[in-house]
């Protein structure tokens, strides 16, 4: 008895200490990546200027830079990749399927699709394409879990609707380019590609707020979601209520993904490689929901860091996330494909 | 050896629109195994389910200790009330105490790590299902028997004064079958726990069970000890076999020989 009970804590102390150590150190990537930003640009700045900028000191020409194109920028980079990271494990775990995430069943497509009306047809504010971006990402879901809901909750059913969802709003969006007036059409493919150009502060706040207040209702339902996992049936009988946390953790997943995609265009595949890369690095057994949370802003900052500075023409940031994440995509349908379940 | 009483009153349930069990009335006999038998799509893992909480019923009720248990909370129901799955779904990588481990939820609170209770929970159920040495294995590595030793040692880590088992030796061959029969055997006269599950071999519910119940067209037709009930017209009736009923030579139950059209 006690031979076991010391192999069972002993393992159990090995992952909790690999959770800790790995997460720690995607923290420290992440403060990183944010003061490389915040330094980087047309100009570099040392990180004694930096920090006496944001302190509230003026230096002439860091100031400009860094409040107002480097600041803002990082900003969005980060709680946009916090919550594509986060949303996106929450939905994959939830929904026990990798394929099985924003960007795939098309609740980003719901979200790029009412902003790109908005900029083309109703040429609203920037304010109202956030908003529209955000209620079209929730009622595209509201409609996919309906669809799907039938007799009773099937994985399957609801990622095959999502993806027949996911092709009439794309081409709900070729139709709306097509009509376009070219001054728009810039405005809208920016919203298209996802990137972090022009972002300003106030526009991240929805966001920002919305990231504040969901990530501790995530972290509180970590454990049922573990217990999701294992099954309808299993979970209901170790007295998880699956309904409610399913909605509970559906809504919240969308909300912050939403409110990302509002900010900073679908960033593509980000919410897609987050949680993966994340199981791999911790291990199974344990909520990732932190460390794919900081796996999608590393993806995001380095992603855009790279765009920006790697090549001689300026890259948005989804276009380097969608150069990583394709490949994945493919070789997990081949490898679906071939274990012969969706 | 805490004693429960559970029952199930009128109890109408099925799927959708369709209704599988009709008025069922039932009452668990506690601190015994009692296994549901009948044919196929009879209605006896829709009543499993529905005890189990996992249907609701449409009509009637559920009644713990003459509480609905639709009107308890679903973690303190998850205390005394367990339940093992057809085909519960193994997370991809787990390791065996991890799983085990799950169990435990019921008595975790949100926030609280692990207490030396869930360790001890967790050892107790690896050392009843002799899984000990496969505590730090991933489970896609074990075998079908193991595995189920496994799900069982996590329903076994859940602690409950009941449990409910749907088919747990479905595609297990023979000696499995055996094997994990003695296992709750074990459970029950160690713990008292009331075992109640759904089981296809007649001939090992007659030897297992302290009590049968025979569930035809979602309807109750027989319930008693196996020695008491089992006869060739209750299989007959049951499953529409033609049998003969001889006596088991190893543990004095009945033993149902059945008889086939090329012989006689």
């Amino acid at each position: 008895m006690n031979e076991t009970l010391n192999t069972i804590i002993k393992a159990r102390r090995k992952r909790r200490n690999r959770y800790v150590s790995v997460t720690i150190i995607l923290a420290i990537i992440t403060i990183g990546l944010c003061c490389t930003m915040m330094m980087l640009g047309n100009t570099i700045y040392p990180v004694t200027d930096v920090i006496h900028v944001l302190l509230g000191e003026t230096i002439p020409g860091a100031s400009f830079a860094i409040n107002e194109i480097r600041l803002p920028r990082t900003v969005a980079g980060l709680f946009a990749g916090f919550a594509f990271g986060a949303g996106g494990y929450i939905f994959q775990t939830m929904l026990r399927n990798p394929l099985a995430n924003p960007n795939v069943i098309g609740i980003t497509t719901g979200s790029s699709a009412a902003a790109v009306f908005c900029i083309i047809v109703l040429h609203t504010s920037s304010t109202v394409v956030s908003l529209a971006a955000v209620i079209g990402g929730l009622v595209t879901v509201g409609i996919i879990y309906g669809l799907s809901r039938g007799t009773s909750f099937a994985i399957g059913r609801l990622i095959l609707i999502g993806i027949g969802i996911q092709a009439m709003l794309n081409a709900v969006i070729s139709y709306l380019m097509l009509i376009g007036k070219t001054n728009d059409l810039s405005n809208a493919l920016r919203w298209l590609s996802g990137s972090l150009n022009g972002a300003e502060l106030e526009m991240t706040y929805p966001l920002i707020i919305a990231v504040v207040i969901v990530t501790p209702v995530l972290i509180y339902f970590a454990k049922q979601l573990e217990m999701l996992e294992l099954g309808e049936q299993a979970a209901t009988s170790l007295g998880v209520n699956t309904n409610k946390t399913r909605v509970i953790l559906m809504i919240s997943a969308v909300l912050i993904i939403a409110l990302a995609t509002a900010t900073t265009g679908p960033i593509a595949f980000v919410a897609f490689l987050a949680g993966p890369i994340a199981q791999r690095l911790v291990g199974v057994g344990f909520s990732n929901i932190l460390p794919a949370g900081l796996i999608g802003v590393i993806l995001v900052l380095g992603g855009d860091l790279i765009g920006q500075f790697a090549f001689e023409t300026r890259f948005p940031v989804g276009v380097i996330t969608g150069i990583i994440g394709a490949p994945y995509l493919i070789y997990l349908l081949i490898r679906i494909n071939r274990k012969g379940d969706i | 050896m805490t004693t429960h009483t559970f029952e199930t009153k009128n109890i109408q349930s099925g799927y959708d629109n369709k209704t599988i069990l009709n008025d069922v009335n039932l009452s668990i006999p506690s601190n015994q195994i009692s296994i549901i038998i009948g044919a196929n799509g009879c209605g006896k893992s829709t009543l499993l389910k529905t005890m189990a909480r996992l249907i609701k019923p449409t009509g009637g009720d559920v009644l713990l200790d003459g509480k609905s248990i639709h009107k308890m909370a679903p973690k303190q129901l998850a205390k005394v009330l367990g339940l093992l799955p057809q085909s519960p779904i193994v997370p991809e990588g787990i390791t065996v105490a991890d799983l085990v481990g799950r169990g435990r939820f019921p008595h975790q609170s949100v926030m609280k790590g692990w207490s030396k209770k869930d360790y001890e929970a967790v050892a107790e159920a690896l050392e009843m299902m002799n899984i000990t040495e496969f505590a730090d294995r991933n489970i896609d590595e074990l075998s079908g028997g193991q595995r189920q030793r496994v799900w069982i040692a996590m329903a076994l880590a859940q602690q409950t004064d009941i449990l409910f088992l749907d088919e747990p030796t479905t595609y297990l061959d023979i000696t499995y079958q055996v094997e994990i029969l003695d296992l709750l055997t074990d459970l029950n006269k160690k713990y008292g726990t009331t075992i109640v599950m759904v089981l296809h071999d007649i001939n090992l519910s007659a030897r297992y069970a302290d009590y049968l119940f025979t569930v035809k067209n979602g309807q109750l037709i027989a319930e008693g000890a196996p020695t008491e009930i089992i006869t060739a017209d209750l299989i007959k009736e049951t499953f529409q076999l033609d049998c003969q009923v001889i006596n088991d030579p190893v543990s004095n139950t009945p033993l149902i020989v059945p008889i086939g059209r090329h012989h006689a």
